[in-house]
């Protein structure tokens, strides 16, 4: 522990607090896609030094239709289409521990002092691991927004920097990160082609298809301090 | 006293900052005459000014060409071009296509196993065998 504090003091090279904030922030609008079914999840996080965390949160819904997450503001051209189809749903939070508070209090400073940060944002369900600038190409072609728009992710089960994690479980509270994906476009793959065979039968079938995926930047990873949960 | 490349500090990318789509352009030329363009006679009368005006990017150039089947072509940034063949469409599928081009990169096509591509450093560092205090076997 006392190793990877000196370390976090000694890279202090750009802390987060005095990174110039986004040039533009558009207003926020309330979007989610989560849908309205879901069990109520605990939301207790944990502030754990990189080299005490060998197990992994284990209660992270795999349905997606309770682990999904996202999407606030966005220029769309229709908002009120986009709003109806993610209706907002706000996160359902425990009171944490005073343990994990202790801890949050005392080690996110930390984790946001150090340089770099990553977390891993769920979108409808499936966990991406994401820095500041990656491209994530998701697996299916999200209806209801356009090139362009600004997509708030709100569901993280993850928080780090090179010597701090924040587990979340299953995920953090929603105030305490800001992370935000721009939409790129719609990609495609080449046609696949999957050749069907039945036994004794001369005739062979071919089945086409060619799959849409939406690709996202992420175009902000900001951290909050303790005082945006209270702390 | 060689001269020296200024080293890059950042490399540009879409969408941090701002957002530039990545259609510029694109032509859509149908046939008064052929029956394949009536769809696409539709699609201009009806959605297109409409959609052009949804994407103030793009500059759509309308031309006709006599006995060929409608087109619809983009081009993108990277100098790449994509075009469609909308050949006895609805107007309703004409601008789904359409959507489609505005919407594509212009890359080339590829499959793509990694959800997430990155140019960033890893956060958490490299995994060393020799620091750290080591494991008991």
């Amino acid at each position: 522990m006392s190793r990877s504090l000196l370390r976090s003091l000694f890279e202090l090279r750009a802390p987060s607090t005095s990174r110039p904030a986004a040039q533009f922030k558009l207003p926020a609008r309330s979007l989610s896609t989560t849908p309205l079914r879901r069990n109520s999840p605990t939301t207790t996080e944990s502030t754990t030094a990189a080299a005490q965390n060998a197990t992994a949160p284990s209660s992270i819904p795999t349905n997606p239709t309770e682990a999904a997450s996202l999407v606030t503001e966005s220029r769309s051209q229709t908002p009120q289409a986009a709003e109806a189809l993610y209706p907002r749903i706000p996160q359902q939070v425990n009171p944490p521990t005073s343990e994990s508070q202790a801890t949050i209090a005392q080690l996110l400073p930390l984790l946001r002092t150090q340089p770099a940060h990553y977390l891993t944002a769920h979108i409808w369900g499936r966990p991406y691991l994401v820095t500041a600038g990656d491209q994530i190409r998701l697996p299916f072609k999200m209806p209801g927004v356009v090139p362009g728009d600004v997509l708030r992710l709100d569901r993280a089960s993850t928080l780090g920097s090179r010597d701090f994690t924040l587990k979340g479980s299953p995920y953090v509270d929603e105030r305490l990160f800001e992370c935000r994906a721009t939409v790129l476009g719609t990609e495609t793959e080449p046609m696949r082609i999957k050749i069907k065979t039945k036994r004794r039968q001369r005739r062979n079938k071919q089945v086409r298809s060619k799959h849409h995926f939406t690709i996202l930047r992420i175009s902000e990873v900001n951290i909050n301090g303790p005082e945006a949960v209270g702390l | 006293m060689t001269i020296r490349a200024l080293e890059k500090i950042s490399v540009g990318q879409n969408g941090i900052g701002s957002f530039i789509l990545q259609c510029k352009r694109l032509d859509i030329h149908y046939c008064d005459h052929s029956g394949s363009s009536r769809g696409m006679n539709a699609f201009i009368k009806t959605h297109l000014s409409k959609f052009a005006q949804k994407n103030p990017a793009i500059e759509f150039a309308v031309s006709p060409r006599p006995r060929k089947h409608p087109v619809m072509i983009g081009h993108y940034i990277n100098g790449r071009q994509k075009s469609i063949c909308v050949a006895n469409m609805e107007p309703s599928q004409i601008l789904k296509k359409a959507e489609l081009l505005r919407d594509a990169s212009g890359d080339k096509v590829k499959r793509v196993n990694k959800p997430v591509t990155s140019i960033n450093e890893s956060v958490r560092g490299i995994w060393s065998p020799y620091h750290g205090n080591g494991m008991a076997v």
